[in-house]
């Protein structure tokens, strides 16, 4: 029996599409149809807009039989997380405070994929203007993780990593501040990658921390993945941030069984569940045995990133938020009385909780007499941090590590504990602080919860890290898994 | 809780108005989470802070200005507008 359609992977979509046998409008029908019956169950999209859809996918198929087909991505339905602007799309990051909000413009990222062809396939659930790392501070709706539907996705990019494990949509874009990529990838079996700071324009990203955000590609592996990635890079004025045409040249791949891998000392101990040190050591051991060199590395401020990112994007966030006032866009509280009253109305009633806290919290240690003590020592700990990172990146290719702690927990089950849920990014953070490009791919089990693997390299590494992650996925049966539903 | 924490004072200077239940909440997870901070008051730190930069400035352009949205694009988001301009509650009384 033929494969269905949405267990397709992205790369082998696109190779039916050009030889013929299938059409985009198929392709879309095809996903539209499971959509319907699959997205109430996950909760994956907010929206979808399914007559623009097929205008979309009749567009391509015309431009295609016209023998005007624009690339690989020629009428492959792509998904974009919700703080990702889509001109004539909603534009919500989940929240209240943006919920009427329709954006007047494309994102660069969205220009990229409508020049390669691609379809611009619905709007992801995410943790509210991407804090979380759970999807439940979605003011929207919940997601779920496709593997354990009373377990949560990760985040805050849970939307993009459910739809695919759920084979809602082979390809989806998703952001990254602190591993908002990767930790929903590792909890749902998928691929995803954080691109090295300044390869991906921000431009149209809804900022959370300036400094720390990247968009990045999520798939079903690691072709697919590096298929989106050479469609989303690309030189970008708007974005001050991003490199120019000179200056991104990724580093050339090399042989994946002569990498030698770094094992940071400490990173499989305290904290990490049994069955995610047995999968990461099993990886471990698999690159051994092609021929890689391993070597322990140390890394001895690794303690410090989660209360540096905690200071640096809790402060960039409070400034960057302080955009919402109820003026210019989004949510306008209807008990105005003087504009301070009601900017502080409009903020209290358009944000959620975790919002609220993380403002406040940036607040804090941006406020006078605090700054030095917190914000100024948090910026001294991100250069210790990411110099201890390059300094490893120079003696060894990649770095070896676990995405996450533990496997996907409970819905509501570190929903009070604030704390807690920030611990799950500390395999995560580093590569923000540094600046580095960094890669979750799927490597075993948990009983029936997935397990990812996480690689950290040298800035403009990706093409190793793919091909690192391409060795294992090739040896492995992981590449194209999703949940059964 | 943290020496100098001001749970009004904070809200005041983010714009929030917080309930008093809201107010109890956060004082306590933000006590929690500024004490993990702790942390960094005693770690042996480089005094100086530029290579906390992730991007190499050479490969940087000049920021210059570009197109921007029109008034009517603009207008269509705002929460009001009048006559081509976004309309704010009275900023000054007539009497002032």
């Amino acid at each position: 029996m033929a494969a269905a359609l949405h267990t397709l992977s992205a790369a082998e979509l696109g190779r039916r599409l050009a030889a013929g046998t299938l059409t985009s409008r198929a392709l879309c029908e095809a996903l539209i149809a499971r959509h319907s019956s699959v997205n109430k169950q996950v909760g994956a999209f907010t929206h979808l807009d399914v007559a623009d859809v097929l205008a979309q996918a009749d567009a391509s198929d015309t431009r295609r039989q016209a023998g005007q087909g624009r690339g690989p991505l020629e009428g492959i339905p792509v998904a974009i997380k919700d703080n990702i602007a889509v001109q004539g799309q909603p534009l919500t990051c989940s929240s209240k405070m943006l919920a009427p909000l329709v954006s007047p413009y494309d994102a660069h990222v969205v220009e990229r994929l409508r020049a390669a062809g691609a379809i611009l396939y619905g709007r992801l659930n995410m943790d509210e203007f991407a804090m979380g790392s759970s999807t439940e501070n979605s003011a929207l709706q919940k997601t779920f993780n496709p593997w354990d539907l009373t377990r949560i996705p990760g985040g805050s990019s849970g939307g993009s990593a459910a739809a695919l494990a759920a084979g809602l949509v082979p390809l989806a874009l998703g952001s990254d501040t602190g591993g908002s990529i990767r930790q929903p990838a590792s909890h749902c079996g998928v691929v995803g990658l954080k691109p090295t700071y300044g390869l991906v324009s921000r431009f149209g990203l809804v900022a959370f921390a300036s400094s720390l955000d990247q968009i990045g590609p999520m798939a079903r592996s690691v072709e697919d993945c590096a298929l989106l990635l050479s469609a989303l890079a690309s030189a970008d004025a708007r974005d001050m941030t991003c490199f120019g045409a000179s200056a991104r040249a990724l580093t050339p791949a090399g042989d994946a069984k002569q990498l030698r891998i770094g094992i940071p000392k400490g990173f499989l101990g305290k904290g990490v569940a049994p069955e995610v040190v047995a999968a990461v050591t099993a990886t471990v051991e698999f690159y051994r045995a092609q021929g890689c060199v391993i070597s322990e590395v140390e890394l001895p401020s690794a303690d410090l990133a989660v209360p540096t990112y905690y200071v640096v994007a809790t402060a960039e966030a409070s400034s960057n938020l302080g955009r919402y006032d109820g003026v210019r866009y989004g949510h306008r509280s209807t008990k105005a009385g003087t504009p301070v009253e009601m900017m502080t109305a409009s903020r209290s009633e358009g944000f959620g909780p975790e919002v609220k806290r993380r403002i406040l919290l940036g607040t804090f240690v941006l406020s006078a007499g605090y700054a030095d003590a917190y914000y100024v020592r948090a910026l001294r700990a991100r250069a210790k941090i990411r110099a201890e990172y390059l300094a490893a990146l120079a003696t060894v290719d990649v770095l070896l590590t676990p995405t996450v702690p533990t496997p996907a927990f409970k819905v509501g089950e570190k929903a009070s504990d604030p704390l807690q849920l920030y611990l799950e990014d500390i395999f995560t953070i580093p590569a923000n602080l540094a600046g580095l490009p960094a890669l979750s791919l799927p490597c075993g089990q948990s009983g029936h919860l997935p397990v990812g693997f996480h690689l950290v390299g040298a800035p403009l590494s990706e093409a190793k890290l793919f091909a690192a992650g391409r060795l294992f996925e090739a040896a492995h049966g992981y590449a194209h898994q999703q949940a059964a539903l | 809780m943290a020496e100098g924490f001001d749970i009004d004072h904070l809200a005041k200077l983010a714009r929030l108005s917080l309930t008093a239940e809201e107010k109890a909440l956060y004082s306590a997870q933000l006590s929690q989470i500024i004490g993990h901070f702790q942390a960094l008051a005693q770690a042996d730190l480089p005094t100086i802070i530029d290579d906390a930069r992730v991007v190499d400035e050479s490969a940087l352009r000049s920021d210059t200005p570009g197109p921007v949205l029109g008034v009517e694009a603009v207008t269509l988001i705002a929460p009001a507008s009048r006559d081509g301009q976004i309309s704010v509650p009275r900023v000054v009384d007539d009497e002032a």
